[in-house]
């Protein structure tokens, strides 16, 4: 795989300064939008998404709308706004210009729009060079702009960083559609294998070829490799795979489970289940897969380690009480506190980010939910109700939204919400499973 | 219960009057060219590779090592998964020199790692009765495959608890 590099430059020194007084006027208009994301809702904040101009002489004009689609799915999936529908704008892109002095607002607040993304691009060779700008409209004034270069191939990823952008002008926070989700899916056939894709679906591709079964993908903290259990060798084995470079290599191969391995915020340990004589603990082992140390020691299943964002801590699963249920320990081991004190199965935590909850599956009535809960068990909260079994939560890189499967449509498919289970959006269709997504953190 | 005793009862008659045809595990005796063969499946393949080969997993039905059976979220061996290992066992030491593998499965309900690790519990629970019953515990080795590798895919109680299950696969010398 071709190594990629995007290289950001901001359009000029007074975007800042602009920025901040004119936040100051968005957070006015807009005030919904600051803080917990509550979408979808009549109240999502109205924006224009134009196709970027061609500035080159010649070429490619379709880049200029797949630019603007992809912008637009994005700040879609977050729930905040409403992108409006490109057919009603006046303003055509080659024949306008992309400067707030060239830009005749009127021809954008009488469609209603209270924010506009224009643009433009040039090709030169295999090189892209993408010019984005976000204005409010009723302000007439530039908030973020930002020039992305890089080979043709970054156009999505272009598109992506600068949603991310947009979402940071909005809510003082980088969005999370610079990023990459990796999950297991039984779409091409009778084995597991493990895939990776964009938020919005684009650059798919399936990333083990094990003829065999492969569970519980996770990113590395570079966003550059995954971790995962494959049986292809006969034992649920414990693999390493760069996406970049190709190379695979086997962690831990003891004989048992090597299951769920998650490396430590840092980098330096893989947090993973080890079976020892049926019995499963948290172990650490370092990169090469040397046992460390043992974070849980009993006849008890524990399983499904997942680091705090500090990494000093580690939720995990265990049913040393009788049921599954979630559990915070050191990372250096010691005595285990439980947090879930509802329900009598709860399994899969995920740290979030931000530190703050955990997200985990409960059965109710029969059913899998998606709940979240603080670290000192207080406040659950659940996601996901009444909508067939919902599993395998694994937060965005800033901490606003889940992914998560569910069986909702017959088909385990993948969807997203936000942190209140208001916006929840399918995000895979077609045949198969798609089961245990990962989101990776923001790319390089 | 009580039907249980007399339904062996009846076999038992019935093996004393046909003689080695019926249900033997062990096939007919060398020379006697007149009685029937006995014959059934030892499923020698695992079920991954089963898989792999495009067909469903065993299931112990119409072999010598019968399949054991688990309640939800449950390792525990009930009476009638107990009397089964019995059976299982005295297979094991008429055939002393069989290695045999114990897989452990789930249904489909729950966490995939939970499962795998549930299935764990259930291989490994699986094993130590057999090993409490004489068998050597070098003959035994466990895997577990979780709910990765259903029998069946109904979303019922009847598939579920089919697929709850211990399942054992003779690997040979």
């Amino acid at each position: 795989m071709r190594r990629l590099s995007l290289q950001v430059v901001s359009t000029g020194r007074f975007v800042l300064a602009i920025a901040l007084v004119a936040f100051a006027s968005l957070a006015s208009a807009s005030a919904q939008v600051r803080g917990t994301i509550v979408g979808p809702s009549k109240n999502n904040y109205p924006i224009a998404i134009s196709p970027l101009k061609n500035l080159s002489a010649a070429g490619g004009k379709d880049i200029g709308a797949q630019f603007a689609d992809i912008v637009a799915r994005d700040l879609t999936l977050a729930g905040l706004f409403k992108v409006l529908d490109r057919t009603a704008y006046i303003e055509k892109p080659d024949a306008s210009g992309i400067n707030a002095e060239d830009i005749n607002f009127d021809n954008w607040s009488v469609i209603g729009a209270l924010a506009l993304v224009k643009g433009g691009y040039t090709v030169e060779g295999d090189n892209l060079t993408i010019e984005a700008k976000l204005f409010d409209v009723y302000q007439r004034k530039q908030l973020a702009g930002k020039r992305y270069r890089g080979g043709m191939d970054l156009v999505r990823r272009m598109a992506h960083r600068f949603a991310d952008e947009i979402m940071a002008q909005f809510t003082g926070e980088r969005g999370p559609f610079d990023s990459r989700i990796a999950f297991v899916s039984t779409r091409d056939g009778r084995f597991k294998e493990v895939y990776v894709m964009s938020l919005d679906g684009g650059d798919l591709q399936q990333v083990t070829k094990s003829q065999s079964i492969t569970v519980s993908p996770s990113w590395t903290p570079d966003a550059r490799s995954l971790l995962f259990t494959s049986y292809k060798r006969g034992n649920p084995d414990l693999y390493q795979l760069d996406l970049i470079s190709g190379r695979e290599t086997r962690i831990s191969q003891r004989a048992g489970l090597n299951l769920g391995g998650k490396m430590s915020p840092d980098g330096s340990t893989i947090a993973m289940a080890l079976e020892t004589d049926g019995s499963s603990d948290v172990v650490i082992l370092d990169r090469s897969g040397e046992l460390v140390r043992r974070a849980t020691d009993n006849w008890a299943i524990d399983v499904s380690p997942s680091w705090s964002p500090d990494g000093r801590q580690l939720a995990f699963c265990s049913n040393r009480g009788g049921g599954p249920q979630i559990f915070i320990t050191s990372a250096e081991g010691g005595a285990a506190r439980r947090i879930t004190s509802t329900g009598d199965y709860n399994t899969a935590p995920a740290w979030s980010p931000k530190g703050d909850r955990i997200a985990y599956v409960s059965r109710s009535e029969g059913a899998f939910d998606i709940f979240t809960v603080k670290t000192d068990g207080s406040e659950p909260r659940q996601l996901t109700q009444g909508s067939g079994n919902n599993e395998d939560p694994s937060w965005s890189p800033d901490g606003r939204y889940i992914l998560f499967s569910s069986s909702r449509r017959g088909h385990k498919k993948l969807f997203i919400t936000d942190v209140g289970g208001v916006s929840q959006v399918e995000l895979t269709q077609g045949g198969g499973d798609d089961t245990s997504p990962t989101w990776s953190g923001w790319r390089e | 219960m009580g039907k249980r005793v007399l339904c062996i009862a009846v076999l038992s008659l019935l093996v004393a009057v046909v003689g080695s045809g019926c249900s033997s595990k062990k096939g007919a005796k060398p020379g006697s060219g007149t009685s029937k063969i006995g014959e059934e499946g030892i499923d020698s393949v695992g079920s991954l590779e089963r898989l792999k080969k495009g067909q469903k997993p065993g299931s112990g039905e119409g072999g010598p090592l019968q399949d054991v059976h688990f309640g939800f979220d449950s390792y525990e061996l009930d009476e009638q998964a107990r009397a089964a290992l019995r059976e299982n066992a005295a297979w094991l030491k008429e055939n002393g020199s069989q290695k045999v593998e114990v897989e452990g499965h789930c249904d489909e309900r729950g966490t995939v790692e939970y499962n795998l690790a549930l299935g764990a519990k259930r291989a490994r629970a699986t094993k130590d009765y057999l090993v409490t019953l004489g068998v050597s515990s070098d003959r035994l080795t466990t895997i577990s495959y979780g709910e990765e590798l259903p029998l069946c895919s109904e979303h019922t109680e009847d598939c579920w608890a089919r697929n709850r299950r211990g399942h054992f696969v003779v690997l040979g010398d």
